[in-house]
């Protein structure tokens, strides 16, 4: 376990400077507002305004090693057969500066994901390139329940560097080798005092106090399964869902694709896009459809995040972000339907 | 809005519809699990109904849930979702005796983003919010701060044309009157605002609007003007888009919902809520509204014994264009 | 905008013809046996009927590059099928002052009513739709000189 004294504090003043000599090295993405909606982008080299309203982006970091959008290919037809043309491999140097704990546990659920059976060329180029420079939540929202899913607004498990809100300084503390090597670097690193540290340490349970959004996870596997087929219980839950993508395409840890081809006469590209299990048409088949019934893919959704996952990675696929509840246009709450769903199974337990 | 009368009178007539057999669910509003948001309540359960609420926070439009469920149903509207049921029997997508419509006269829906941005907070952030007639109470770390309602209504509210539903099988309070000119007007700043800048620049400004959308679907979605079984944005045979979310097939998608559901549409601005990028949706919707309305005199989901717009046709229908 | 030169030949642009079979082909096929001439830029599509036309078709033509797109029908009260014609007069209207409301220039897309014996018109109507649409330039709505390899950011 590392020491505390391992930290070091920068003075919030000089966080343009500490991200200008980044940009030397790395590509440097910062939460920034495109018409009130927060999301992540280059930094332009000089904004630090972020800081005063950064609470966390509607479109989550998961974009940038994972795009909304990714050419996978483009290929020229003639009459020897196809030549594929592949985009460039190499690992961008790109820093993200800011990550809150729960995207970036988020992006550790997805590196499992995109390196089991198969290692997914096009992710790991971009995240074996990434460094993650964590920021701790001072001010989270009432729709956050990361402290119900093993992690908390300061959690510092899955970054290089992790910053703690002390006031006029960011604590910095290296996690991993890549975040010492950043720190080594830079010569804006400040001597920690005993009262930073103290301070720290009360900025951390504050700040996890102030998650009040709670669930219970003891037991969920068992308690949705036993539920599973209550068709009438999963069809009253996704009574008002109207199926849209907004939970699954803003969800930091969803990593369902589509891959198309386009063609215009002998060239041609293949895409990737993202794609939600909750669109009607996700499942759809040559010969059937399994999942026609909106309470289907909605029971899918849910099972899949806190029964299936788990069960073949050991973690909960839900880092308690609170975006889908946010910004679900008629606020389903999947906190609300897990209640629901173990109340249910408790009935059933004690019956 | 907020009425005790309105929400106690909503709970009695909805248990009796139930009660009584007239109908097989009510869709209504309930409190949401986050602050100063209401969530849809569909339920055939008389012992949900104490969970109806009424009060400026009602911004669903719930006939979007018509489409999709059988049955017989008790169904909230205020002025503007009554019209888009008014929209849904005209196209025959629903059957009259198969709604019971409990009308909401309405004085105005709250815009929980023009809120956030008159006190530079965010909704949860916020102490309280409570309408006084005329005037709205904002209250953040117990300093109480007034505005006029105006100012943090939704746009479409600021030009509403009937508040109070016209169809209806049982109303729920008094009569609200609708909109002045003037507010009309205001309402309109923003589609106003680009017809004074020329084509190029407006090609441009929708380009950069499009190039956020990710074709989450959202605003198809809780359109209850879209109700296609298949969109043409799930034809493979003809493809005409790929789910690519390239500005031009968003912007193409979007011009296309557009024209598909022109006269159709009431303007009840759930598409440009429902974003999560924050397109200005409304800026298309509500000049296809004013088109059909400057040119064919054609208000939608006003007149139930009217043809739905694009299936009808007048012998004076214009042609000047037309070599 | 004014059209580019290549090496040899001046930029010519692509029309996308949606004629209705009864009425407006039969006028072009008229006006092909009796030797008229005409521009050769249009591609002409037949459908049964100009009510067969949804605003899609258009806006694919110009989404794929077409400069132009014209909608031929049966003159009102002559329509094959009796009113289809008057559909396809409500949605063109709507069709054409929507996008020129977005930005797309005007005319960049027609309508005409041209009937199985108006070879002329037909000649007539293709003549004045190539100019106009030469004189506008070539359609770049959709192309995207911002593109990284077709990769979409987050920016």
């Amino acid at each position: 376990m590392k020491k505390v004294t391992d930290s070091k504090k920068i003075s919030k003043k000089n966080i343009a400077k500490l991200l200008d000599e980044w940009r030397q090295e790395f590509t440097v993405f910062v939460p920034w507002r495109d018409e009130a909606v927060a999301k992540w982008a280059r930094w332009d080299g000089k904004d630090t305004s972020f800081l005063d309203w950064y609470r966390n982006t509607v479109v989550p970091p998961k974009a940038i090693f994972f795009p909304p959008m990714e050419e996978m290919f483009s290929f020229q037809k003639d009459r020897e057969g196809y030549h594929l043309e592949l985009p460039a491999s190499d690992e961008p140097k790109q820093l993200i500066f800011g990550i809150r704990p729960c995207d970036a546990k988020a992006l550790a659920v997805l590196n499992m994901t995109f390196s089991d059976a198969y290692e997914d060329p096009y992710y790991l180029a971009k995240r074996n390139g990434g460094v993650l420079v964590g920021l701790g939540c001072t001010n989270p929202y009432d729709s956050c329940f990361c402290t119900s899913l093993d992690s908390s607004p300061t959690d510092s498990a899955n970054v290089d560097l992790m910053l703690t809100d002390i006031g006029d300084d960011f604590l910095v503390e290296a996690i991993t080798d890549k975040g010492k090597a950043l720190m080594a670097k830079t010569s804006l690193a400040e001597a920690v005092t005993r009262a930073d540290e103290a301070r720290a340490k009360d900025v951390k349970e504050t700040t996890y106090a102030k998650v009040t959004k709670k669930i219970d996870t003891e037991g969920i596997k068992e308690k949705l399964l036993s539920g599973f087929d209550n068709k009438d219980l999963w069809e009253k839950i996704a009574a008002k869902c109207i199926t849209c993508g907004i939970c699954t395409f803003l969800c930091p840890t969803c990593y369902c694709f589509d891959i198309n081809d386009e063609l215009v006469k002998n060239q041609g590209e293949r895409f990737r896009s993202w794609d939600s299990c909750a669109f009607p048409l996700y499942t759809k088949m040559p010969m059937e459809n399994p999942r026609v019934e909106k309470w289907r893919r909605l029971r899918q959704k849910v099972c899949h995040k806190y029964v299936f996952y788990p069960m073949n990675f050991d973690v909960i696929a839900c880092t308690g972000c609170g975006r889908c509840i946010r910004l679900c246009p008629v606020n389903w709450d999947i906190t609300q339907t897990l209640d629901n769903l173990s109340a249910e199974a408790q009935v059933k337990m004690e019956k | 809005m907020k009425d005790g009368g309105m929400e106690q009178k909503l709970r009695s007539e909805a248990k009796a519809l139930l009660e009584q057999g007239k109908v097989d669910y009510i869709i209504g509003f309930e409190a949401g699990s986050l602050k100063f948001t209401t969530t849809p309540l569909i339920t055939s359960d008389k012992d949900d109904i104490d969970r109806l609420v009424i009060n400026p926070f009602i911004v669903n439009n719930l006939s979007v849930y018509l489409s999709e469920l059988k049955g017989r149903a008790g169904i909230v509207v205020k002025g503007c979702d009554s019209r888009s049921i008014v929209s849904l029997l005209q196209d025959n997508k629903v059957a009259r005796e198969n709604v019971v419509i409990l009308g909401v006269p309405c004085s105005g829906i709250i815009d929980l983003g023009k809120v956030e941005k008159l006190v530079g907070k965010d909704r949860d952030e916020i102490d309280d919010i409570t309408q006084d007639r005329d005037r709205v109470v904002i209250t953040v770390d117990d300093n109480r701060r007034e505005f006029p309602i105006r100012e943090v209504l939704f746009d479409n509210c600021l030009g509403c044309e009937l508040p109070t539903p016209q169809e209806y099988d049982i109303l729920l309070g008094e009569l609200t009157s609708a909109a002045s000119d003037e507010d009309k007007i205001a309402s309109q700043k923003k589609i106003n605002s680009l017809k004074n800048i020329p084509p190029e620049q407006r090609w441009e400004f929708w380009r950069s609007e499009f190039d956020r959308c990710l074709r989450c679907y959202a605003c198809r979605n809780v359109c209850p003007a879209c109700f296609c079984q298949r969109c043409f944005v799930e034809e493979t045979e003809p493809l005409w888009l790929l789910p690519v979310p390239r500005w031009q097939d968003n912007l193409v998608f979007q011009v296309i919902r557009n024209m598909h559901v022109a006269g159709r549409c009431t303007d009840c601005g759930e598409c440009e809520r429902a974003c999560p990028v924050n397109i200005p949706l409304r800026s298309l919707t509500r000049e296809m509204y004013d088109m059909v309305d400057e040119l064919f005199h054609y208000k939608a989901g006003m007149d139930k014994e009217a043809s739905s717009f694009l299936a009808a046709y007048e012998a004076t229908d214009v042609e000047d264009f037309i070599r | 905008m004014v059209c580019y030169m290549t090496q040899e030949s001046e930029w010519e642009p692509k029309l996308l013809g949606f004629l209705c079979k009864w009425c407006s082909y039969a006028g072009a096929d008229l006006a092909g046996t009796s030797r008229k001439k005409y521009p050769a830029n249009i591609r002409v599509i037949r459908v049964p009927c100009s009510g067969r036309v949804d605003p899609l078709f258009i806006l694919k033509a110009l989404r794929l590059g077409f400069d132009g797109v014209l909608v031929s029908g049966c003159h009102p009260g002559d329509c094959h099928y009796q009113t289809g014609n008057y559909y396809a007069r409500r949605r063109m209207a709507i069709t054409k002052k929507f996008l020129e409301y977005m930005g797309i220039e005007t005319q960049r897309i027609q309508a005409s009513w041209v009937s199985a014996s108006e070879a002329g018109k037909f000649v007539e109507v293709v003549t004045e739709v190539t100019k106009e649409v030469k004189e506008i330039g070539p359609n770049r709505l959709f192309t995207d000189e911002r593109r990284r390899n077709g990769t979409k950011t987050t920016e």
